[in-house]
């Protein structure tokens, strides 16, 4: 996940005296790219559009005629094919209208189960259980469902006997793949506990963190219980932009959602004052001479950027090595 | 399996956030925090008491993937037993009871939790439909509940009417709930004049998604007779789900709800469901709450709107139901909850001397699945 732009705006967390419901959030989005396998079935009859063909699966078993073609039986399970060809016209059996039109359910000629697609220039009020419709097929078919653009009404009647075995079309090739790309988009809340640390940050390069009563340790960032024991914890402690490495790595390898430039030092920083890790990269030293002087538990100090602080842990540049 | 065995199982204790469109000064963790320790304190539990933690949540809504992980602090389960199940929170119930009723564990922290105002519920329910055949036609979650309430209608003669007596029944309730935020309690009248946005349902006579978290805490019967005075035991529990392809399924029914509360009436020896006492059901809309109060046998086939029309013995939704508060992933587990905490009498919207529940739970696009139990005190 990545921020979509920086957040302006501050005073994140009550602590610092934002009213309750006002609270900026934090944008965050997550990008997936899909390459999904249609399978036997869905190959054909994405691929049959573009011939103006309906493609259903028969079961030699029970019968029923099912399109879109499946690969299984969905009434009794049995293995099937994309062998059956339905008509381009049936009826509606139900329909609704959403902001992105008139969909519904069509029961085309020859098949025993219905098939959801767009009801194209139509009103509900046109519209009946009954009302026949005909496909209306796209101009320029892409392999999608969409290469028949929605159903008309249209009194045609079937013209023929449905549904007939189907043979595939010479020189046919099966839609194999379809990308998709899923893409989500979050307005996040920072919450009383995150919001006071960032604001913090923001306003004066202030570090907080929380103390547990129990176990005595202070977490960075700050939350409302201590993990290990579960109690509240109550107690805002500052601690210190200096710290202990405890574990480092250099990293090589690209990676999506990456915010640097391989290569370069991420760190486990122990903050002075704090019990807790800090994930971080160490800066100011050449990757090449990190990989020979740095130590685990050597001291560390934040080198926070010039710009005007976003309120964000990013806001510190990097940590450099502090050599005796 | 449950009332007849010696392992029974109880809910001895809940607790829940307030229930509201937009938490915009928590986050997740802030929520489950306070659910978590609302529902310990009194109970005569700690923390350290707790066997095991199931939690249901979904990754797309949180924006993150195996979200729970982040979340383990907040709920307590620092080197607990810890399961997350994608799915609503009865099926952690499920999961939990049949846990403690098996035997292999006493104490069971049941979780749900849920921010969909952090992200778009559209796109949510979108990333559960089928990608060839109907995403590209704009096929999701709206549209599955307006085709089902225009079948159910067509099926049974209803005018769409009917829906907004439901709303304004649910709503009515949810405004005696202290745990629902309810700035503006819409009457039937404004309920119809909404506007239409999948036909033939309205705006209002879809279940508003609102964030919020609750904590449920069960236990074997040994450990309630010693910690609770009024244990509340489950009698039954039912699943069931149908087929995923929502042309496949009956669009004015609810037949694998049928199914979940069949199982769940059986085991727990109930004839005649409309004895019960209370019931609290899960529901996207209008249409599907009465398609869900027939299929557990509450009312016949078409015959749930003179529930709402005339009356009914059996206290439907007492808390408001999911139509008014629909903590999406959350939704089945506050039903329980509630459901527990009003036959203990524990909140002041119990009805007098209720003494039965059914709880009923869903999931997916145009309810695919469903979940029952049934509760006695």
């Amino acid at each position: 996940m990545e921020a979509k732009a920086a957040t302006p705006v501050m005073m994140r967390g009550e602590g610092l005296g934002s009213a309750p419901g006002e609270n900026p959030t934090f944008a965050g989005r997550i990008e997936l790219p899909y390459t999904l396998t249609t399978g036997r079935a869905a190959s054909v009859f994405l691929a049959e559009l573009a011939n103006h063909k309906l493609v259903g699966s028969r079961c030699e078993k029970c019968g029923d005629v099912a399109v879109p073609a499946q690969d299984f039986c969905a009434a009794c399970g049995e293995t099937t094919a994309a062998d059956f060809e339905v008509a381009p016209t049936g009826a509606l059996t139900g329909f609704t209208a959403t902001p992105a039109g008139v969909l519904a359910m069509i029961r085309l000629d020859g098949a025993d189960c219905d098939l959801v697609h767009k009801v194209l220039d139509a009103e509900l009020a046109d519209l009946e259980v009954g009302t026949r419709v005909a496909a209306r097929w796209a101009a320029s078919p892409a392999g999608s469902m969409l290469d028949v653009e929605g159903f008309e009404v249209s009194d045609a009647a079937a013209a023929g006997e449905w549904p007939q075995p189907f043979e595939a079309t010479a020189d046919v090739e099966p839609v194999l793949e379809q990308s998709y790309d899923l893409r989500l988009d979050y307005d996040h809340a920072f919450g009383p506990y995150y919001g006071t640390l960032f604001d913090g940050i923001a306003t004066s390069r202030r570090i907080q963190g929380v103390r547990c009563p129990r176990c005595t340790c202070v977490l960075v960032p700050p939350r409302e219980y201590c993990d290990a024991c579960f109690v509240r914890t109550e107690e805002w402690v500052d601690v210190a932009d200096t710290g202990t490495i405890k574990a480092f790595s250099v990293i090589h390898m690209e990676f999506v959602g990456q915010v640097r430039e391989p290569p370069y030092v991420y760190a486990e920083i122990v903050l002075d004052g704090s019990a807790t890790r800090l994930i971080h990269s160490i800066g100011g030293i050449d990757v090449e001479e990190a990989k020979e002087r740095l130590h685990t538990g050597m001291k560390v100090r934040a080198v926070w950027k010039d710009a005007e602080p976003t309120g964000s842990l990013e806001d510190i540049d990097y940590f450099e090595p502090v050599f005796d | 399996m449950f009332a007849k065995s010696s392992n029974r199982v109880a809910v001895v204790a809940s607790a829940q956030t307030s229930l509201k469109s937009r938490w915009a000064n928590r986050q997740h963790v802030d929520l489950i925090s306070e659910a978590v320790s609302a529902a310990l304190k009194g109970s005569g539990l700690r923390i350290e008491d707790v066997d095991f933690v199931i939690d249901s949540g979904s990754d797309i809504l949180d924006g993150r993937s195996i979200s729970n992980c982040g979340f383990l602090g907040a709920m307590g389960a620092h080197h607990k037993e810890e399961s997350r199940v994608e799915e609503d929170g009865l099926w952690a119930a499920l999961y939990g009871a049949t846990k403690i009723g098996a035997g292999s564990a006493e104490v069971g922290l049941l979780i749900g939790y849920s921010k969909p105002s952090e992200g778009d519920v559209s796109a949510f329910y979108w990333s559960q439909v089928e990608p060839f055949y109907q995403r590209p036609v704009g096929f999701g979650h709206e549209a599955a509940s307006g085709l089902q309430a225009q079948s159910y209608l067509a099926e049974h003669g209803h005018s769409e009417e009917i829906f907004a007596d439901v709303v304004a029944h649910d709503w009515a309730k949810a405004a005696t709930n202290p745990w629902v935020e309810t700035d503006d309690v819409p009457a039937a009248d404004a309920i119809r004049a909404s506007a239409v946005v999948a036909a033939p349902l309205r705006e209002l006579e879809l279940a508003r998604a609102v964030d919020g978290a609750v904590a449920v805490v069960i236990t074997s019967q040994r450990v309630a007779e010693r910690v609770c005075p009024t244990p509340v035991w489950i009698t039954g529990i039912g699943t069931a789900i149908d087929q995923h392809a929502f042309a496949r399924r009956e669009r004015g029914s609810l037949p694998a709800a049928k199914v979940a509360a069949e199982a769940a009436y059986k085991r727990a020896g109930i004839g005649d469901p409309t004895k019960l006492s209370i019931a609290e059901v899960s529901a996207s809309s209008a249409a599907t709450q009465l398609m869900v109060l027939e299929a557990l046998g509450l009312a016949s086939p078409g015959g749930a709107p003179a529930l709402y029309r005339d009356g009914s013995e059996i206290h439907l939704n007492p808390s408001g139901g999911s139509l008014p508060a629909d903590p999406i992933m959350a939704t089945g587990l506050v039903r329980l909850s509630e459901a527990s905490l009003q036959l203990a009498d524990r909140v002041d919207h119990a009805p007098a001397g209720a003494t039965s529940a059914v709880v009923h739970g869903a999931g997916g696009v145009g309810m695919q699945n469903h979940c029952v139990f049934t509760l006695e005190v």
